[in-house]
């Protein structure tokens, strides 16, 4: 963990919280479960009559191509983020999370989930994650990791030769083929859910917190707040 | 020259035909046309295993296929030839005398028969849910597949349990492998499986004296190692977003992509598109049904329903689908956000009057 505290801009009295990986993995992870969920859920019901808008066309080729190029995309976005979670600043780091052993730590969580269901007004600050936030972090990124390995194994099924295959088919053993696919497809809607709490949290602690949770995630920047 | 080509001429199928039925097996068995010649020798020569057919739990589909082999003729032939010494369904010898030409051959030849399984084998009660001669299937099997030199399993039932497996198995049917645990066991799957396969599995042992590459499945490769799918005669239609929405629109009449009625296709590894039936005529999906994945582990409990591109969920009613159940999860998320945003918001009138205040305070 680097300790030597935090890079401060002086005049401004503001604090860089979310380093450039960060900001670049979340954005890019942004753009990639936009067109993932999109090109995916074509795949899964191909809505659009390719004769009723042109005349020739490729358009599940196109669909599926866009699928896997951006899903190769989102797999490195997210394994740039779990890297950073080794050799970023304290924020990003995995040791933000919180530990169930420590008394402190217990508080702030409590505290956070009272926030949550109206029991309390005022949480206690933090600059980087808040605690509970943190919890559905670290799910979402379990979904990301299960999506990354079950769409891998499902493409790497056009080629039972490859290496892509090797590497991937077990995921076969556990689950069938169907129920793969099956889950592959719903973890989308899950994901989808985590983006409505994502934008309203956001929103709600950017507003609650006066501490810039929205535009830091652009600039990297967030005010300097003791309370 | 053996007694095959006497056999051959007996049926009145000519050297040329048998020729290119040997021409055909190294097609199906991936190898190059020069095979053709070693293969023919391969399946005259004297030293061919006898078979022992067994059958389990089971419709009879696979000893079906076996009797209308017939591209060329000359499969079925050969398989006659193989002397299957034991077949209950089409073998002369009945009860006792059957069961005596069984021992026979598994005494006489001991690690060098071949074993065919048809049908799933019921565990449940000590297995009396399947008995022949007294003795029951996990029996029968455990000494006649034991001794064999391997074992194929033909059909979905005796390479994965099938449909007796399927939930909820009353009869506690399980596949041969899993009775076999240590023997060789090659996997023909399908509802039922393709004979050029079994031809080709066996032509392959008499060819090279071993059993062909498996997959992780115990399918042969040469047969199972492409998905329906990349084989399709209508992949480039699913490809160009072209599909059939109805049963008998117009999509169905230009032979458009089934993937949207439920085509199990892109889900199934089998030569099906290549090898076909009937004299290699046709195969479903030509005839314009979607495939319904029968030669796949779990068939009847995944590969249903046989008309949705995904399975059912258990516990949420026959008709939730994967879209309904995951909507239903974004909209209570979105009506559990936009709940708590009301009353944060009724809550933070106070707040945003004070910073208000404050604002005007600092002017």
């Amino acid at each position: 963990m680097k300790n030597n505290d935090n890079i401060k801009c002086a005049a401004k009295r503001y604090i860089y919280v979310w380093e450039a990986p960060v900001r670049i993995s979340h954005w890019l992870n942004f753009l990639c479960i936009i067109t993932l969920s999109i090109t995916g859920y074509y795949i899964h019901n191909p809505f659009i009559h390719a004769s009723d808008i042109i005349e020739t066309t490729y358009i599940m080729g196109m669909m599926r191509y866009l699928h896997y190029l951006v899903g190769v995309i989102f797999a490195f976005s997210v394994m740039l983020r779990l890297f950073w979670l080794f050799v970023g600043n304290r924020y990003a780091s995995w040791h933000s999370f919180s530990n169930p052993f420590r008394k402190e730590d217990r508080k702030t969580f409590f505290a956070y989930i009272k926030y949550y269901t109206f029991l309390e007004k005022n949480p206690p600050h933090t600059l980087g994650h808040n605690p509970v936030a943190l919890v559905a972090y670290i799910v979402l990124f379990n979904l990301f990791i299960l999506q990354i390995i079950t769409g891998f194994a499902l493409w790497a099924q056009a080629d039972p030769n490859s290496t892509l295959y090797a590497l991937t088919s077990w995921v076969f053993s556990i689950a069938s083929n169907q129920w793969v696919r099956f889950f592959h497809y719903l973890m989308m809607f899950l994901i989808a859910g985590f983006v409505i709490n994502h934008l309203y949290s956001a929103i709600l602690f950017d507003f609650k917190t006066q501490s810039g949770e929205i535009s830091s995630i652009f600039s990297g920047w967030k005010p300097e707040r003791n309370s | 020259m053996g007694k095959l080509d006497n056999i051959l001429k007996e049926y009145g199928v000519s050297r040329r035909e048998f020729l290119k039925y040997c021409t055909a097996l190294s097609g199906t068995l991936a190898l190059s046309p020069a095979f053709a010649p070693k293969i023919a020798e391969a399946i005259e020569d004297d030293n061919r295993p006898p078979v022992i057919w067994l059958e389990f739990q089971d419709c009879a589909g696979d000893s079906e296929s076996l009797l209308r082999a017939n591209r060329p003729t000359v499969a079925e032939l050969v398989l006659d030839y193989l002397s299957i010494d034991y077949h209950e369904t089409i073998m002369a010898a009945a009860g006792h005398q059957a069961e005596a030409a069984r021992d026979e051959t598994v005494k006489k030849y001991k690690n060098k028969y071949i074993c065919v399984v048809e049908g799933s084998i019921p565990t449940a009660d000590d297995g009396i849910y399947c008995c022949i001669g007294g003795r029951s299937a996990v029996d029968i099997l455990k000494e006649v597949g034991g001794n064999a030199a391997f074992v194929i399993a033909v059909g979905t039932c005796a390479a994965y349990g099938g449909l007796p497996a399927a939930y909820p198995n009353p009869t506690g049917a399980k596949s041969v492998k899993e009775i076999l645990g240590n023997k060789t066991v090659i996997n023909l799957p399908g509802c039922p499986m393709n004979v050029d396969n079994l031809t080709a599995t066996v032509v392959h042992y008499l060819l090279f004296g071993a059993p062909p590459a498996l997959d992780k499945f115990l399918r042969p490769k040469f047969a199972y190692g492409k998905r329906i799918h990349d084989n399709c005669e209508r992949r480039a239609h699913f490809d160009a977003g072209q599909f059939v929405e109805k049963w008998g629109d117009e999509g169905h009449r230009q032979g458009w992509c089934l993937y949207k009625m439920g085509c199990k296709g892109p889900e199934t590894f089998h030569n099906c598109p290549t090898v076909r039936w009937n004299e290699g005529l046709s195969w479903p999906v030509m005839a314009g049904h979607g495939c319904v994945g029968c030669s796949e582990p779990g068939f009847w409990d995944t590969m249903t329903p046989i008309y949705r591109r995904l399975p059912n969920i258990p516990g949420f009613g026959v008709e939730a689908t994967a879209t309904k159940i995951g909507t239903t999860i974004v909209g209570i998320s979105a009506v559990v956000f936009g709940v708590h945003g009301i009353v944060t918001a009724i809550r933070n009138r106070g707040l945003v009057r004070k910073v208000e205040n404050e604002f005007e305070d600092n002017e």
